[in-house]
């Protein structure tokens, strides 16, 4: 068994007074889809953002495809191995979809602009929207959007995936199209930490779905235990909220 | 926004925009027109004084013109530098950089020119005895230099506040997706937040030129030959203020007028459907 691609330990971060993360341990293997869950506040999204560093963590360890996340340099190494996927899309407002997807390719990973054209047509294909490559965002709609900012992170070649609640700022007719590339990237041996709570994609795409209250891990299991018979009452309450919309 | 974005992909709407601006669009070019219609005509119906002065007062244009735009871009420069350093995370460029704004911001132009013309070269003349260094020693203010200097240092602290607040419209998600794609703060900044920060501050920053040009009036006080010092001269000479001030006044307008028609040009050109 080689180790797991993502290893957390023990890992604390407060926000002020707010103890954001009280000791959070999760082991990622590659490939591995894993879904995480839980009210709002209860630090998934700091988690996620820990993991390329987005926000900094005061204890524990992280190591990501054997580098360890602490305060040296090697910040920009990790970021090229992890693609994130914002709530808000985040694609850069002065740029058409094309450039978009080029830009990091062309000063981060150094390429040549003919290989950075080739990888991101590709790409825009592979999202659905080879049509929208002279687009600016202002001129997609949120899920083209969205299949451009997750085009944008593949571009880079990462070996993991992280998603931070991709759908929640879409508008519900939306959402399936982003949700359907996300499910082919699963299928296609992604390793993905995915923050959302999107039941369907939990269970067709899902390894494991961890549910986190209060800044830490409560409960993790298969999708189908996860939803059938969860353990914890806290799950129980949770699902009970969230089934009932 | 959206109905406008259905013309095609916004970098080429823009130069079509931009293609097009002229006097049918931008109705104010009459204004211009009429100005320099009224000068010109004041200079062929009464040859003296209005044509003496035109003359007489030529090279001050230069000058003035001149003063504005060397002053006006060394000031681009250190607005940004100063803009980036009211942002920085480092608490010493932060506080050299704000005590800087603040300071400047807090004592009137005129002050600040008469300062560095009268002042500074005995400083550096008193240094230069210390360190015992000919050149300095011997140092004499350039009039246009010092004037620059002062205009640049006084704008670069209003400027500093407007690249600061233009970069601070650029949503933080901007910075943090080019990060994540593994840039580096220099180059998240370069390629992705100022050029949409650029567009924010585009409007100020042609305020700033054409609050400068009339500004730069203000250094006829520290000997630098200017339209409106050149103005003082012939008056001095011909005693006929009413006629003389007509004519500074007039010329002062045409150039703010025009340039005020080049910015908002500019700005026209840049304009592209954002969020």
């Amino acid at each position: 068994m080689p180790e797991p691609i993502i290893q957390i330990k023990d890992v604390k971060k407060r926000f002020g007074r707010v103890e954001a993360l009280r000791g959070v341990s999760l082991d990622v293997d590659e490939g591995e889809v894993v879904v995480v869950v839980g009210p709002s506040g209860s630090g998934k999204s700091t988690l996620l953002r820990c993991i390329n560093r987005l926000e900094e963590y005061e204890e524990g360890t992280i190591i990501v495809d054997g580098m360890t996340l602490d305060n040296t340099g090697n910040i920009n190494a990790v970021r090229r191995e992890v693609g994130i996927v914002f709530q808000s899309f985040n694609l850069f407002a002065h740029l058409t979809a094309m450039q978009n997807l080029m830009l990091a390719q062309c000063i981060v990973r150094k390429r040549s602009r003919e290989e950075a054209e080739r990888v991101a047509l590709a790409l825009l294909a592979k999202v659905g929207i080879p049509e929208k490559a002279k687009a600016h965002p202002a001129q997609l709609s949120g899920g083209q959007q969205q299949r451009v900012a997750i085009a944008r992170a593949l571009a880079m070649n990462p070996k993991i995936m992280l998603f931070d609640e991709p759908t929640s700022a879409l508008d519900p007719e939306m959402i399936k199209e982003v949700l359907d590339v996300m499910t082919s990237l699963a299928r296609e041996g992604m390793t993905m930490l995915v923050v959302s709570h999107e039941m369907g994609f939990a269970r067709a795409a899902a390894n494991r779905v961890i549910f986190m209250d209060e800044g830490q891990i409560i409960e993790e299991a298969t999708p189908d235990d996860f939803f059938r018979n969860p353990r914890e009452e806290r799950t129980r309450l949770f699902l009970s909220k969230i089934l009932h919309l | 926004m959206e109905e406008h974005s259905k013309n095609g992909p916004g970098r080429e709407l823009k130069f079509v925009v931009g293609g097009e601006v002229n006097i049918r669009q931008d109705p104010w070019w009459w204004l211009v027109a009429i100005v320099a219609a009224i000068t010109v005509l004041l200079v062929m119906l009464w040859p003296v004084p209005f044509r003496d002065l035109v003359l007489f007062a030529r090279d001050g244009v230069l000058v003035t013109v001149l003063v504005t735009v060397s002053s006006y871009f060394l000031m681009l420069i250190v607005g940004l530098f100063g803009g980036l350093g009211r942002l920085s995370k480092n608490k010493l460029i932060f506080g050299i950089s704000s005590l800087y704004v603040e300071i400047v911001r807090g004592i009137p132009l005129l002050v600040q020119l008469i300062g560095w013309y009268f002042a500074s070269p005995l400083i550096i003349q008193r240094v230069g005895l210390w360190l015992n260094l000919q050149p300095l020693i011997e140092y004499r203010a350039n009039p246009i230099i010092t004037a620059t200097v002062a205009i640049t240092v006084c704008y670069g602290a209003y400027m500093s506040e407007i690249v600061r607040s233009g970069v601070q419209s650029v949503p933080k998600g901007q910075m943090e997706a080019a990060r994540s794609l593994g840039m580096s703060h220099f180059q998240a900044m370069r390629h992705v937040v100022l050029p949409q920060a650029f567009r924010v501050i585009l409007p100020p920053m042609g305020n700033e030129f054409i609050a400068l040009l009339k500004d730069s009036s203000l250094v006829s006080v520290v000997a630098v030959a200017d339209l409106t010092r050149r103005g003082r001269e012939f008056m001095a000479a011909h005693f006929n203020p009413i006629e003389t001030w007509l004519m500074v006044a007039l010329l002062y307008l045409i150039l703010t007028l025009v340039a005020a028609r080049v910015v908002s040009y500019i700005e026209k050109r840049s304009k592209y459907d954002r969020y």
